[in-house]
């Protein structure tokens, strides 16, 4: 029932948005779709931690790890959609985009919201793909929002790298179905038939497959090589899209991802999958490290520090065991921490009006909270104690120092020249005398009010993890 | 149907796909991206006869419906507003670009991709040829220039892959491969927008005149 909800909420306020003209009804419908959004993802978390999975029907289905994604897309979903209306607010005061502009943002937004929610829930691997690809074709207008050349460009290569990645993704997707011709060939198949017919699966085709969905779905994850899209596209969409892209459609494209990992391993053993994920892992983390130390623009390094926590996920799942409970929960520390960060780059972008660091100086002084708020979440990212990320990259990484010492070694190596990095960037951004020009002072309490939501959550679970997400955790680290 | 009129039906998948990468001209592209769509429509057509199942002959109209006519008018009412009647260069020269299909082919024939083609035995000759025109189709999407021939690509890989699932007996449920052709449609047509709106940004398809991502 919860799901039918969430999906009717955002049905109705994407009709809304597209039919009403009145900007205030328009972002009322969209703040309430995403807040019965998070809403119901509770509940249904509440009930796959007391049952074991959700099915409301045959088409949609929510086991541990769907859970804790969900959880996560609408936590992420409900605060992007009350900041997107204070800085869509902000944008249009300064001429920067008109009303008719914002009607289409919601609309897109609420397209999105629908598309990952239905990425998430769908019960078959073609449906999910479908999803998927809504998931790009909806993002694709909302990174050429500003209808700039750079911002035309960046959609344009998020499309077609994409699409590419997609239909690679698709056609090993297909192979999976090689294990069930005979016997259902056509038929609706759900994750769970397709896991359970595993063993009729040749072991060569299984392992081609899973290279053809770590290479599609890996694209849109952004691990490196395939990861070129990502900082061109998190750098020109609107910043609270930035977020999603981050926080939400990353960890989508990584749980289908590890779906399929699961069907791999039941025919070849888990050594193949992980192998490969420590491989693109242990690239992610040292390509993004290296173009971090000599970022120019705030929003990219964003990016890049995506693609290397998205390495480092890999890493934990490439580790197994601890390493597979650290890298969930690191998926979910990771998620809150980027709406930070975009949110709080948001307004260092409304007041500066750029987005090169260089142009930015003592940010501190011009804008004390949100230097504040982007600092924690530049500690937290580069997981700095008490924050739960250093827990998670401490475990990560021990569970692999065993069995692969050099990965590890060199893992935290390029973690410390990431540290290094954000502590050089954020020394030039937040200190030293702002430009004359740059008025002082905050942009409005709700362009704050959304980061330190956040912020507040990610402390918390730094120090308190629910039972209800403990018992999640563990039951997603057995699945995957 | 039988094996030999889906080899010529394949092997006019294949020929469009090699068509593709020496026209120079964007009309004869979206022509022969209709006939490799036609040829595969046949070929969906074909796999109704043989199973009697109805749902089967709604999606090769529906394919044909949407990759032969809608496409097509799509991209040459493209080419007529914009008025862009010849395709943007490729990376490789001609010569060098028919010695990498030549290589590509006999990689899709070689034992390293034994397994992908001999998914269904009686078929393999089938896969092999499938396979090959998706790595045709890949290789066309990188070294055209023209953001209609990376999309024409994309979409020769998208027939490619469909062509090879048909053989190998991977077809989904009627109501997937709906969803599949739906999802094509709204690519089809955003990729469309994006089309005019790189027109109107760059003056024309020629993707290597976008260099605003620098920094």
């Amino acid at each position: 029932m919860e799901l039918f909800i969430i999906f009717a909420a955002f049905i109705v306020a994407t009709i809304i948005s597209s039919l009403v003209k009145q900007r205030g009804v328009v972002e009322f419908f969209s703040v309430a779709a995403s807040a019965i959004g998070l809403f119901g993802a509770l509940r249904v978390a509440l009930q796959v931690a007391a049952t074991g999975s959700y099915t409301p029907v045959a088409l949609l289905h929510v086991d541990a790890l769907g859970a804790i994604v969900l959880l996560v897309i609408f936590c992420v979903g409900f605060v992007a959609a009350i900041y997107s209306i204070a800085y869509l607010r902000m944008e249009t005061s300064k001429n920067i985009i008109g009303v008719t502009r914002v009607r289409q943002y919601f609309i897109l937004f609420n397209l999105f919201s629908l598309a990952m929610l239905l990425a998430v829930t769908a019960n078959n691997p073609i449906f999910a793909w479908i999803a998927i690809e809504a998931t790009t074709l909806s993002t694709a207008f909302l990174i050429s929002f500003y209808d700039k050349p750079s911002a035309i460009e960046a959609a344009w290569k998020y499309l077609i790298i994409n699409s590419i990645g997609l239909l690679l993704g698709f056609f090993g997707t297909l192979m999976y179905f090689t294990s069930v011709i005979v016997s259902d060939g056509g038929a609706f198949m759900s994750w769970q038939a397709l896991a359970a017919s595993a063993a009729g699966l040749d072991s060569l085709i299984a392992k081609i497959a899973f290279i053809f969905v770590l290479i599609g779905y890996g694209t849109k994850v952004g691990f490196v090589p395939m990861h070129t899209w990502k900082p061109d596209a998190y750098s020109k969409a609107p910043n609270p899209i930035g977020a999603l892209l981050s926080g939400a459609l990353l960890p989508i494209a990584f749980i289908t991802l590890l779906k399929f990992k699961s069907i791999t391993d039941a025919v070849v053993g888990p050594q193949f999958s992980q192998q490969l994920l420590i491989v693109f892992g242990t690239l992610s983390i040292v390509v993004a490290a290296l173009i971090m130390l000599n970022a120019k623009n705030y929003k990219r390094l964003l990016a890049y520090s995506s693609i290397e926590n998205a390495g480092l996920m890999a890493l934990g799942f490439g580790f197994g065991g601890m390493g597979a409970v650290a890298a969930i929960l690191h998926l979910i520390y990771h998620s809150l921490v980027k709406g930070v960060m975009f949110f709080s780059s948001g307004n260092l972008l409304l007041k500066y009006h750029s987005a090169k660091i260089g142009k930015i100086k003592g940010a501190l002084s011009v804008l004390p909270t949100t230097s504040v708020l982007f600092i924690a979440g530049f500690l937290v990212v580069t997981g700095v104690p008490p924050f739960g990320m250093f827990v998670t990259k401490l475990q990560i990484l021990s569970a692999g120092i065993q069995a692969h010492p050099a990965v590890s070694i060199i893992a935290l190596a390029f973690m410390a020249l990431i540290f290094i990095s954000f502590l050089k960037h954020s020394t030039a951004m937040f200190f030293g005398e702002p430009p004359k020009d740059v008025v002082h002072g905050e942009g409005g309490i709700w362009l704050l009010i959304p980061p330190v939501l956040l912020l507040a959550v990610i402390i918390m679970l730094s120090f308190y993890i629910p039972p209800f997400l403990a018992s999640l955790l563990h039951d997603a680290a057995a699945l995957y | 149907m039988t094996t030999l009129i889906s080899q010529l039906l394949l092997e006019i998948v294949f020929g469009t796909i090699v068509f593709l990468h020496i026209t120079k001209k964007n009309f004869s592209m979206v022509l022969a991206y209709a006939l490799q769509s036609l040829a595969l429509s046949a070929i969906l057509l074909g796999s109704f006869f043989e199973t009697g199942n109805m749902p089967l002959m709604l999606i090769a109209l529906f394919e044909l419906l949407v990759k032969v006519f809608l496409a097509p008018i799509f991209f040459i009412k493209l080419i007529q507003k914009h008025e862009v009647p010849f395709s943007t260069s490729t990376y490789l020269n001609t010569p060098l670009s028919l010695i990498v299909i030549a290589a590509l082919t006999f990689i899709a024939y070689s034992k390293k991709f034994l397994p992908l083609s001999s998914i269904v035995a009686s078929h393999q000759a089938l896969l092999a040829l499938a396979l090959a025109a998706m790595f045709l189709s890949f290789f066309l999407i990188i070294n055209r220039k023209g953001a209609l021939s990376q999309i024409i690509g994309i979409l020769s890989l998208e027939n490619s892959i469909v062509a090879f699932s048909i053989f190998a007996g991977l077809e989904q449920s009627p109501a997937l491969q709906l969803g599949i052709i739906f999802a094509i449609i709204i690519w089809l047509i955003i990729a469309r927008v994006f089309m005019s709106m790189i027109y109107k940004h760059f003056g024309s398809l020629d993707i290597t005149a976008m260099k605003h991502l620098t920094d």
